[in-house]
């Protein structure tokens, strides 16, 4: 066990899937307070064409630029979630699930085409996108994550007050002088972001998870915006690091999955043990005098 | 004192291609307390959105305090028909109350003791002051209005614009708002609320606009309160359709 900490791939690895989850805990909390965590399910599958298209372009799995193929495209899919509920009758969580599968079958499509061809070498890292290989993540991949992170904390404590006050009441935050085209842009553009960037580690289908469970964990314990941040960044950061050390150590677990069943062990135990949980609550009721 | 604050010049609504306000010319004067009344769908709160810019008018022009812009909407507390905000939101009464102090920050939106002093006395003036602490979402329908009024009166505008404040409300609270309306009158504010009750027209309010689609009436209650203009504006579908 020792060994497996100590090493460097995985105190490298380690330290940035826990920097990715943390932020992406943190943005992710919000994105499920405003009721939009869906989006960042079809974001974060439509980034995957990105990936591969980039890597087709240059001909190498390049860190920047296929993280930058991976914001092109989650942007091209919010643009098309938003044209097709604004001028068609298609709700919006039929315009997710249309855009989600159709990006995501795009990039399957495009990846078996590569594959398939001998004009690209280096395809078979292309898989790694999808489920999420932390182990095979190199430094420039941790360089990124970390950037991405840390801009996005930044801009997130920049506009806290107004972030907060927009999810709350939207139209009083209009009155008070709040740009709230600006704050919708602003949670948009950090949640592509680290969407784009964690792909490699937790990989298109499930990185949405990351933003969605520790919101969850959040929620179940805490009554208060700030506390319920921090919970989430916290339990994104632990289960990072769990799911790291799972996968690093056990052989054929990818880092995706793993950190994913951690955050929904965490879960379940937040569920029946939290304040707001189902034990609590319950308990609470019978005290009350057995009324439900 | 005695000015006008709001000018309506010509107005024109329509959501999509159908008209909702129809040339309204209105001014709303200083420092009274102007009742808006009106049958349902008659565009009440239409009217009041469009002052708050949340509607982009066809055409006309809306005047406050001499100006347009959009930053005159800071010295305007508005407290919606029905709040549409996000209950399962994790703040408490204070917390929310404490909202309204944001259009009185600078850069530094840090909250002040001041900000919470003056937080927990609109709290207090609300009789609310006991459930400071409580979630937002824990609050019944009643508590949930005074919470939102605590929100407008910690803002402290100058004018206070609220639709149908009274709805579903006790007659304890309902009297509790009108005093609190009154005092907040006597320090100079203006007062502009979307009313139902016809019945108390005359008792709550000093002025009413009387609108259908467009302005039947508007001036001083006592002359302009008449059954002719009521029957009017409530005559079946709206006058100039
Ligand atoms: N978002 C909307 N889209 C389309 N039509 C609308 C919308 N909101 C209101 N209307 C229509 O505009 C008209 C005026 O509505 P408004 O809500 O302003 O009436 P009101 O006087 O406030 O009524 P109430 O007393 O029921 O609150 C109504 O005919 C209504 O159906
Ligand atoms: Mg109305």
């Amino acid at each position: 066990m020792m060994e497996v900490l100590t090493s460097f791939t995985f105190i490298v690895v380690a330290a940035g899937t826990m920097i990715l989850a943390f932020a992406g805990g943190m943005v992710g909390a919000i994105s499920v307070m405003k009721g939009q965590s869906l989006i960042g399910d079809a974001v974060g599958h439509a980034t995957f064409p990105g990936i591969v298209l980039a890597f087709m372009l240059i001909g190498v799995k390049e860190t920047y630029t296929l993280a930058l193929g991976a914001v092109l495209f989650g942007i091209i899919a919010f643009l098309t979630i938003q044209m097709i509920t604004n001028h068609s009758k298609v709700t919006l969580d039929g315009a997710l699930a249309l855009v989600l599968s159709s990006f995501f079958g795009l990039g399957m499509a495009l990846m078996s085409f590569v594959q398939g061809n001998p004009d690209f070498e280096g395809t078979q890292g292309l898989n790694d996108y999808i489920f999420g290989q932390a182990a095979y993540m190199l430094r420039s991949d941790v360089y990124l994550i970390t950037a991405a992170s840390v801009i996005s904390l930044f801009i997130l404590a920049a506009f806290y007050i107004q972030i907060r006050i927009y999810i709350f009441d939207p139209v009083f935050s209009r009155t008070a002088g709040i740009n709230n085209t600006l704050m919708n842009f602003i949670i948009l553009i950090i949640t592509i972001l680290l969407i784009s960037v964690g792909l490699k580690a937790v990989g298109a289908i499930l990185i949405v998870n990351l933003l969605i469970a520790p919101a969850v964990i959040g929620q179940l314990w805490s009554s208060r915006f700030s506390t319920v941040l921090l919970i989430a960044g916290s339990s994104g950061a632990f289960a990072a690091f769990t799911g790291t050390y799972i996968s690093t150590a056990g052989e054929n677990i990818a880092t995706g999955p793993a950190i994913i069943l951690t955050l929904s062990f965490l879960m379940a135990l937040s569920l029946f043990c939290a304040p707001k949980g189902i034990i609590r609550r319950n308990i609470y009721k019978r005290r009350m005098g057995g009324v439900s | 004192m005695d000015g006008t604050i709001i000018t309506i010049k010509d107005l024109n609504v329509a959501y999509q291609d159908k008209p909702a306000l129809w040339h309204i010319n209105l001014d709303i004067r200083k420092n009274s307390r102007t009742a808006i009344v009106g049958p349902n769908g008659a565009g009440k709160s239409t009217m009041i959105k469009t002052m708050m810019k949340l509607i982009r008018p066809v055409s006309g022009s809306i005047e406050i305090d001499g100006r347009t812009d959009k930053g005159v909407l800071k010295n305007i507390a508005y407290v919606p028909q029905k709040g549409e905000v996000n209950w399962d939101f994790p703040a408490t009464v204070l917390d929310v109350v404490l909202m309204g102090r944001y259009v009185h920050k600078g850069w530094v939106k840090r909250t002040q003791k001041k900000d919470r002093d003056i937080a927990l006395e609109a709290l207090k003036t609300m009789k609310m002051e006991a459930f400071c602490d409580r979630q937002i979402s824990e609050l019944s329908g009643g508590q949930r209005q005074r919470a939102f009024l605590a929100r407008a009166i910690a803002q402290d505008a100058d004018i206070y614009v609220m639709d149908e404040p009274l709805q579903g409300i006790d007659i304890t609270t309902e009297n509790l708002i009108m005093d609190v309306i009154r005092k907040l009158q006597a320090e100079g504010k203006t007062f502009i609320v979307v009313h139902h009750q016809l019945n108390t027209v005359k008792e709550y309010f000093d002025h009413v606009v009387i609108m259908n689609k467009t302005i039947i009436a508007d001036g001083p209650t006592d002359a302009v309160f008449t059954g002719d203009n009521i029957e009017k504006a409530y005559r079946e579908k709206g006058v100039g359709v």
